[in-house]
Protein backbone atom coordinates (compact mmCIF):
# COMPACT_ATOMS: atom_id res chain seq x y z
CA UNK A 1 0.00 0.00 0.00
CA UNK A 2 2.06 2.91 -1.40
CA UNK A 3 0.26 6.11 -2.33
CA UNK A 4 -0.39 7.25 -5.63
CA UNK A 5 0.27 10.54 -4.38
CA UNK A 6 3.67 9.62 -4.17
CA UNK A 7 4.39 9.62 -7.78
CA UNK A 8 3.34 13.24 -8.72
CA UNK A 9 5.37 14.75 -5.28
CA UNK A 10 8.77 12.68 -6.10
CA UNK A 11 8.24 14.83 -9.52
CA UNK A 12 7.91 18.18 -7.94
CA UNK A 13 10.53 17.25 -5.66
CA UNK A 14 12.86 16.71 -7.94
CA UNK A 15 12.13 19.79 -9.87
CA UNK A 16 12.69 21.74 -6.65
CA UNK A 17 15.80 20.22 -5.66
CA UNK A 18 17.43 20.56 -9.18
CA UNK A 19 16.30 23.79 -10.00
CA UNK A 20 17.77 24.78 -6.51
CA UNK A 21 21.24 23.38 -7.22
CA UNK A 22 21.63 24.65 -10.77
CA UNK A 23 20.74 28.49 -9.35
CA UNK A 24 22.55 28.25 -6.59
CA UNK A 25 26.07 26.71 -8.37
CA UNK A 26 25.84 29.48 -10.68
CA UNK A 27 25.56 32.25 -8.31
CA UNK A 28 28.32 30.96 -6.03
CA UNK A 29 30.46 29.81 -9.07
CA UNK A 30 29.69 33.48 -10.24
CA UNK A 31 30.49 35.01 -7.14
CA UNK A 32 33.34 33.01 -6.66
CA UNK A 33 35.02 33.86 -9.73
CA UNK A 34 34.41 37.56 -10.05
CA UNK A 35 35.98 37.79 -6.18
CA UNK A 36 38.85 35.82 -7.06
CA UNK A 37 39.23 38.03 -10.09
CA UNK A 38 39.50 41.26 -7.48
CA UNK A 39 36.12 42.90 -8.68
CA UNK A 40 35.60 45.30 -5.32
CA UNK A 41 32.82 46.56 -5.06
CA UNK A 42 29.76 44.29 -3.35
CA UNK A 43 28.53 42.60 -6.07
CA UNK A 44 30.98 39.59 -6.38
CA UNK A 45 30.80 39.12 -2.51
CA UNK A 46 26.86 39.57 -2.63
CA UNK A 47 26.10 36.82 -5.53
CA UNK A 48 28.23 34.06 -3.14
CA UNK A 49 25.74 34.99 -0.71
CA UNK A 50 22.46 35.32 -2.67
CA UNK A 51 23.83 31.75 -3.42
CA UNK A 52 24.14 30.72 -0.19
CA UNK A 53 20.94 31.77 0.60
CA UNK A 54 18.89 29.79 -2.24
CA UNK A 55 20.91 26.60 -1.44
CA UNK A 56 19.38 26.82 2.14
CA UNK A 57 16.17 27.91 0.95
CA UNK A 58 16.17 24.54 -1.35
CA UNK A 59 15.37 22.24 1.10
CA UNK A 60 12.88 24.40 3.00
CA UNK A 61 10.88 24.71 -0.45
CA UNK A 62 10.58 21.37 -0.70
CA UNK A 63 9.40 21.07 2.72
CA UNK A 64 6.30 23.18 1.55
CA UNK A 65 5.92 21.48 -1.83
CA UNK A 66 5.03 18.37 0.31
CA UNK A 67 3.32 20.09 2.76
CA UNK A 68 1.16 21.41 -0.68
CA UNK A 69 1.08 17.83 -2.14
CA UNK A 70 0.09 16.00 0.75
CA UNK A 71 -2.81 18.65 1.39
CA UNK A 72 -4.13 18.11 -2.07
CA UNK A 73 -4.19 14.37 -1.54
CA UNK A 74 -6.01 14.70 1.90
CA UNK A 75 -3.21 12.62 3.59
CA UNK A 76 -3.87 14.97 6.81
CA UNK A 77 -1.10 12.84 9.05
CA UNK A 78 1.76 13.79 5.93
CA UNK A 79 0.40 17.23 6.12
CA UNK A 80 0.43 17.68 9.97
CA UNK A 81 4.49 15.96 10.53
CA UNK A 82 5.55 18.00 6.91
CA UNK A 83 4.23 21.39 8.57
CA UNK A 84 5.79 20.42 11.49
CA UNK A 85 8.86 20.66 10.24
CA UNK A 86 7.81 23.73 8.38
CA UNK A 87 7.65 25.43 11.91
CA UNK A 88 11.07 24.31 12.88
CA UNK A 89 12.82 25.73 10.46
CA UNK A 90 10.88 29.03 10.80
CA UNK A 91 12.04 28.51 14.36
CA UNK A 92 15.95 28.66 13.23
CA UNK A 93 15.05 31.30 11.21
CA UNK A 94 14.31 33.01 13.91
CA UNK A 95 17.02 32.34 16.05
CA UNK A 96 18.97 33.77 13.13
CA UNK A 97 17.57 36.82 12.68
CA UNK A 98 17.29 37.07 16.47
CA UNK A 99 20.59 36.45 17.09
CA UNK A 100 19.70 34.32 20.23
CA UNK B 1 40.42 34.45 12.61
CA UNK B 2 39.19 33.86 9.30
CA UNK B 3 41.32 32.46 6.02
CA UNK B 4 42.12 35.30 3.91
CA UNK B 5 40.85 35.04 0.07
CA UNK B 6 43.30 32.95 -2.34
CA UNK B 7 43.34 31.09 -5.65
CA UNK B 8 45.16 28.54 -3.90
CA UNK B 9 43.18 28.14 -0.69
CA UNK B 10 40.46 28.48 -2.92
CA UNK B 11 41.40 25.26 -4.97
CA UNK B 12 42.50 23.64 -1.81
CA UNK B 13 38.79 23.57 -0.51
CA UNK B 14 37.25 22.33 -4.15
CA UNK B 15 39.74 19.46 -4.28
CA UNK B 16 38.59 18.66 -0.59
CA UNK B 17 34.81 19.64 -1.67
CA UNK B 18 35.50 16.92 -4.35
CA UNK B 19 36.87 14.17 -2.80
CA UNK B 20 34.21 14.40 0.14
CA UNK B 21 31.61 14.96 -2.55
CA UNK B 22 32.56 11.45 -4.12
CA UNK B 23 32.72 9.17 -0.86
CA UNK B 24 29.93 10.72 1.15
CA UNK B 25 27.51 10.58 -2.35
CA UNK B 26 28.68 6.59 -2.18
CA UNK B 27 27.90 5.99 1.37
CA UNK B 28 25.35 8.36 2.06
CA UNK B 29 26.58 10.46 4.60
CA UNK B 30 26.63 13.92 3.34
CA UNK B 31 30.95 14.30 3.20
CA UNK B 32 31.20 16.44 6.39
CA UNK B 33 32.55 13.36 8.33
CA UNK B 34 35.80 13.96 5.54
CA UNK B 35 35.88 17.37 5.17
CA UNK B 36 35.25 18.34 8.86
CA UNK B 37 38.63 16.81 10.02
CA UNK B 38 40.42 17.91 6.92
CA UNK B 39 39.54 21.89 7.43
CA UNK B 40 40.04 21.44 11.18
CA UNK B 41 43.76 19.19 11.42
CA UNK B 42 45.00 19.92 7.27
CA UNK B 43 44.05 23.95 7.04
CA UNK B 44 43.87 24.75 10.79
CA UNK B 45 40.08 26.38 10.07
CA UNK B 46 38.43 27.25 13.51
CA UNK B 47 35.96 23.91 14.02
CA UNK B 48 33.10 26.21 14.59
CA UNK B 49 33.49 27.95 10.70
CA UNK B 50 34.49 24.11 9.63
CA UNK B 51 31.04 23.00 10.74
CA UNK B 52 29.53 25.80 9.40
CA UNK B 53 31.52 24.97 5.78
CA UNK B 54 30.58 21.34 5.92
CA UNK B 55 26.38 22.09 6.22
CA UNK B 56 26.21 23.96 3.72
CA UNK B 57 28.09 21.09 1.69
CA UNK B 58 25.56 18.54 3.18
CA UNK B 59 23.08 20.81 2.01
CA UNK B 60 24.34 20.81 -1.46
CA UNK B 61 25.10 17.20 -1.63
CA UNK B 62 21.81 16.25 -0.33
CA UNK B 63 19.93 18.17 -3.24
CA UNK B 64 21.85 17.16 -5.72
CA UNK B 65 22.03 13.15 -4.48
CA UNK B 66 17.85 12.94 -3.88
CA UNK B 67 17.13 15.58 -7.14
CA UNK B 68 18.85 12.39 -8.84
CA UNK B 69 16.80 9.85 -7.56
CA UNK B 70 13.30 11.30 -7.06
CA UNK B 71 11.22 8.84 -9.26
CA UNK B 72 12.49 5.74 -8.00
CA UNK B 73 11.92 4.23 -5.35
CA UNK B 74 15.27 3.78 -3.36
CA UNK B 75 14.48 7.45 -1.00
CA UNK B 76 11.58 5.92 1.36
CA UNK B 77 9.44 9.36 1.56
CA UNK B 78 7.15 8.55 3.55
CA UNK B 79 9.73 7.63 6.10
CA UNK B 80 11.67 10.27 5.60
CA UNK B 81 9.18 12.59 6.08
CA UNK B 82 8.34 11.38 9.75
CA UNK B 83 11.93 10.99 11.00
CA UNK B 84 12.87 14.65 9.71
CA UNK B 85 10.34 15.67 12.14
CA UNK B 86 13.37 14.86 14.58
CA UNK B 87 15.88 15.28 12.76
CA UNK B 88 14.99 19.20 12.23
CA UNK B 89 13.86 19.82 15.74
CA UNK B 90 17.23 18.36 16.94
CA UNK B 91 19.27 20.55 14.38
CA UNK B 92 17.80 23.46 15.97
CA UNK B 93 18.74 22.51 19.17
CA UNK B 94 22.05 21.35 18.06
CA UNK B 95 22.44 25.38 16.46
CA UNK B 96 21.52 26.37 19.86
CA UNK B 97 23.86 24.38 21.94
CA UNK B 98 26.89 24.64 19.98
CA UNK B 99 27.29 28.34 20.91
CA UNK B 100 27.75 26.74 25.11
CA UNK B 101 30.11 24.53 23.69
CA UNK B 102 34.38 24.42 23.30
CA UNK B 103 35.69 24.10 19.69
CA UNK B 104 38.16 21.27 21.83
CA UNK B 105 34.70 19.90 23.25
CA UNK B 106 33.08 19.62 19.71
CA UNK B 107 36.41 18.61 18.40
CA UNK B 108 36.31 15.37 20.71
CA UNK B 109 32.68 14.96 20.06
CA UNK B 110 33.28 14.22 16.88
CA UNK B 111 36.35 11.62 17.15
CA UNK B 112 33.49 10.12 19.31
CA UNK B 113 30.49 9.76 17.10
CA UNK B 114 32.63 8.76 14.59
CA UNK B 115 34.20 5.70 16.52
CA UNK B 116 30.94 4.79 18.37
CA UNK B 117 29.68 4.49 14.55
CA UNK B 118 31.74 2.45 13.28
CA UNK B 119 31.76 -0.10 15.88
CA UNK B 120 27.89 -0.47 15.55
CA UNK B 121 28.66 -0.96 11.83
CA UNK B 122 31.50 -3.56 12.39
CA UNK B 123 29.01 -5.68 14.51
CA UNK B 124 26.36 -5.67 11.45
CA UNK B 125 28.28 -6.41 8.42
CA UNK B 126 26.76 -9.79 7.25
CA UNK B 127 22.95 -9.04 8.00
CA UNK B 128 20.70 -8.56 5.24
CA UNK B 129 17.26 -7.75 6.37
CA UNK B 130 14.98 -8.28 3.51
CA UNK B 131 11.64 -9.73 3.01
CA UNK B 132 12.34 -11.98 0.11
CA UNK B 133 8.78 -12.28 -0.75
CA UNK B 134 8.38 -9.22 -3.48
CA UNK B 135 4.32 -9.33 -2.76
CA UNK B 136 5.04 -9.04 1.23
CA UNK B 137 3.07 -5.73 2.75
CA UNK B 138 5.39 -3.45 3.61
CA UNK B 139 2.82 -1.55 6.08
CA UNK B 140 2.46 1.97 6.47
CA UNK B 141 6.18 2.70 6.27
CA UNK B 142 7.72 0.67 4.82
CA UNK B 143 9.06 0.52 1.12
CA UNK B 144 9.77 -1.63 -2.28
CA UNK B 145 12.63 -1.24 -4.68
CA UNK B 146 14.15 -2.81 -7.26
CA UNK B 147 17.93 -3.46 -6.57
CA UNK B 148 20.23 -4.18 -9.40
CA UNK B 149 23.28 -6.14 -8.13
CA UNK B 150 20.44 -9.03 -7.11
CA UNK B 151 17.95 -8.79 -10.08
CA UNK B 152 15.14 -8.53 -7.81
CA UNK B 153 13.00 -6.36 -6.26
CA UNK B 154 13.30 -5.87 -2.30
CA UNK B 155 10.41 -5.39 -0.18
CA UNK B 156 11.03 -3.96 3.49
CA UNK B 157 8.92 -3.24 6.45
CA UNK B 158 9.75 -0.50 9.22
CA UNK B 159 10.34 -1.73 12.79
CA UNK B 160 10.55 0.25 15.89
CA UNK B 161 9.79 3.99 14.32
CA UNK B 162 9.77 5.63 17.86
CA UNK B 163 13.64 4.23 18.38
CA UNK B 164 14.22 5.61 14.82
CA UNK B 165 12.61 8.77 16.01
CA UNK B 166 15.51 9.01 18.79
CA UNK B 167 18.09 8.57 16.89
CA UNK B 168 16.85 10.83 14.40
CA UNK B 169 16.82 13.62 17.03
CA UNK B 170 20.38 12.65 18.10
CA UNK B 171 21.44 12.72 14.16
CA UNK B 172 20.07 16.54 13.76
CA UNK B 173 21.65 17.63 17.21
CA UNK B 174 24.66 15.50 16.20
CA UNK B 175 24.33 17.58 12.41
CA UNK B 176 24.44 20.70 14.09
CA UNK B 177 27.15 20.63 16.52
CA UNK B 178 29.74 18.58 14.38
CA UNK B 179 28.43 19.83 10.54
CA UNK B 180 27.89 16.12 9.43
CA UNK B 181 24.86 15.07 7.64
CA UNK B 182 23.88 12.80 10.49
CA UNK B 183 23.96 9.73 8.19
CA UNK B 184 26.69 8.58 10.65
CA UNK B 185 24.20 7.53 13.06
CA UNK B 186 20.69 7.27 11.08
CA UNK B 187 22.32 4.83 8.19
CA UNK B 188 23.70 2.37 10.69
CA UNK B 189 20.43 2.28 13.27
CA UNK B 190 17.58 2.13 10.31
CA UNK B 191 19.95 -0.83 9.02
CA UNK B 192 20.79 -2.64 11.96
CA UNK B 193 17.27 -1.91 14.21
CA UNK B 194 14.44 -0.90 12.03
CA UNK B 195 14.83 -3.08 9.14
CA UNK B 196 15.85 -0.76 6.40
CA UNK B 197 17.93 -2.15 3.73
CA UNK B 198 20.90 -0.15 3.86
CA UNK B 199 20.66 1.08 0.15
CA UNK B 200 17.36 2.50 1.02
CA UNK B 201 18.56 3.70 4.55
CA UNK B 202 21.32 5.35 2.67
CA UNK B 203 19.19 6.95 0.21
CA UNK B 204 16.63 7.97 2.62
CA UNK B 205 19.16 9.63 4.68
CA UNK B 206 20.57 11.84 2.33
CA UNK B 207 17.25 12.56 1.40
CA UNK B 208 16.63 13.81 4.90
CA UNK B 209 20.38 15.60 5.72
CA UNK B 210 19.48 18.65 3.47
CA UNK B 211 16.41 19.87 5.81
CA UNK B 212 18.17 18.60 8.76
CA UNK B 213 21.65 20.47 8.09
CA UNK B 214 19.75 23.71 6.69
CA UNK B 215 18.54 23.78 10.42
CA UNK B 216 21.47 24.30 12.06
CA UNK B 217 23.34 26.32 8.74
CA UNK B 218 20.75 28.76 9.13
CA UNK B 219 21.53 29.34 12.66
CA UNK B 220 25.59 29.34 11.89
CA UNK B 221 24.68 31.75 9.00
CA UNK B 222 22.82 34.16 10.83
CA UNK B 223 26.04 34.08 13.62
CA UNK B 224 28.08 35.07 11.04
CA UNK B 225 30.10 31.55 11.50
CA UNK B 226 29.73 30.86 7.58
CA UNK B 227 32.42 32.11 5.70
CA UNK B 228 31.19 32.53 1.47
CA UNK B 229 33.60 32.24 -0.18
CA UNK B 230 35.13 29.25 1.30
CA UNK B 231 31.49 27.64 1.42
CA UNK B 232 31.45 28.44 -2.19
CA UNK B 233 34.31 26.69 -3.09
CA UNK B 234 34.62 23.86 -1.15
CA UNK B 235 30.23 23.48 -2.21
CA UNK B 236 31.47 23.50 -5.83
CA UNK B 237 33.60 20.98 -5.39
CA UNK B 238 30.94 18.91 -3.32
CA UNK B 239 28.87 19.29 -6.22
CA UNK B 240 31.11 18.15 -8.88
CA UNK B 241 32.09 15.31 -6.66
CA UNK B 242 28.95 13.97 -5.59
CA UNK B 243 27.77 13.38 -9.01
CA UNK B 244 30.61 10.70 -9.74
CA UNK B 245 30.05 9.01 -6.95
CA UNK B 246 26.28 8.95 -7.46
CA UNK B 247 27.49 7.09 -10.61
CA UNK B 248 29.59 4.84 -8.89
CA UNK B 249 27.10 3.98 -5.64
CA UNK B 250 24.80 1.98 -8.14
CA UNK B 251 27.51 -0.15 -8.64
CA UNK B 252 29.26 -0.71 -5.74
CA UNK B 253 28.37 -3.66 -3.30
CA UNK B 254 26.97 -3.70 -0.21
CA UNK B 255 29.15 -5.39 1.77
CA UNK B 256 32.10 -3.32 0.33
CA UNK B 257 30.35 0.12 1.39
CA UNK B 258 30.16 -0.96 4.75
CA UNK B 259 33.50 -2.08 5.08
CA UNK B 260 35.01 1.44 3.76
CA UNK B 261 32.84 3.07 6.10
CA UNK B 262 33.94 1.48 9.13
CA UNK B 263 37.12 2.14 8.26
CA UNK B 264 37.36 5.97 7.31
CA UNK B 265 35.24 6.14 10.74
CA UNK B 266 37.79 4.48 12.79
CA UNK B 267 40.52 6.95 11.34
CA UNK B 268 38.81 9.78 11.13
CA UNK B 269 37.77 9.45 15.17
CA UNK B 270 41.07 8.58 16.37
CA UNK B 271 42.46 11.56 14.82
CA UNK B 272 40.17 14.35 15.99
CA UNK B 273 40.15 12.26 19.22
CA UNK B 274 44.10 12.74 19.72
CA UNK B 275 44.77 16.34 17.66
CA UNK B 276 42.10 17.83 19.41
CA UNK B 277 44.07 20.88 21.69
Amino acid sequence: MIPATTGRLERWLGKVLTWGTITSTLLLAAGLVLQLAGVNHGLAANLTHVGLVILMATPVARVVVSVVEYALGRDWLFVTLTSGVLVILIGSLMVATLRI
Amino acid sequence: MVPELSLLLTLVLFAAGTAAGIVGALLGLGGGVFLVPFLVLALHVPMRLAVGISLTTVIATSSVVSSGRMGGSLVNLRLGMVLEVATTAGGLTGGLVAAMLSATTLQRMFGVVAVLSALAMLGRLERRNVLLDPEADPGRLGGRYYEEESGAVVTYAVKRVPLAMGVSFVAGSVSSLLGVGGGILKVPALNAWCGVPLRAAAATSAFMIGVTATAGAVIYYGRGEIVAWMAASTVLGVLAGSRAGFALAARARAKWLKLLLVAILLAVGALMLTRSR
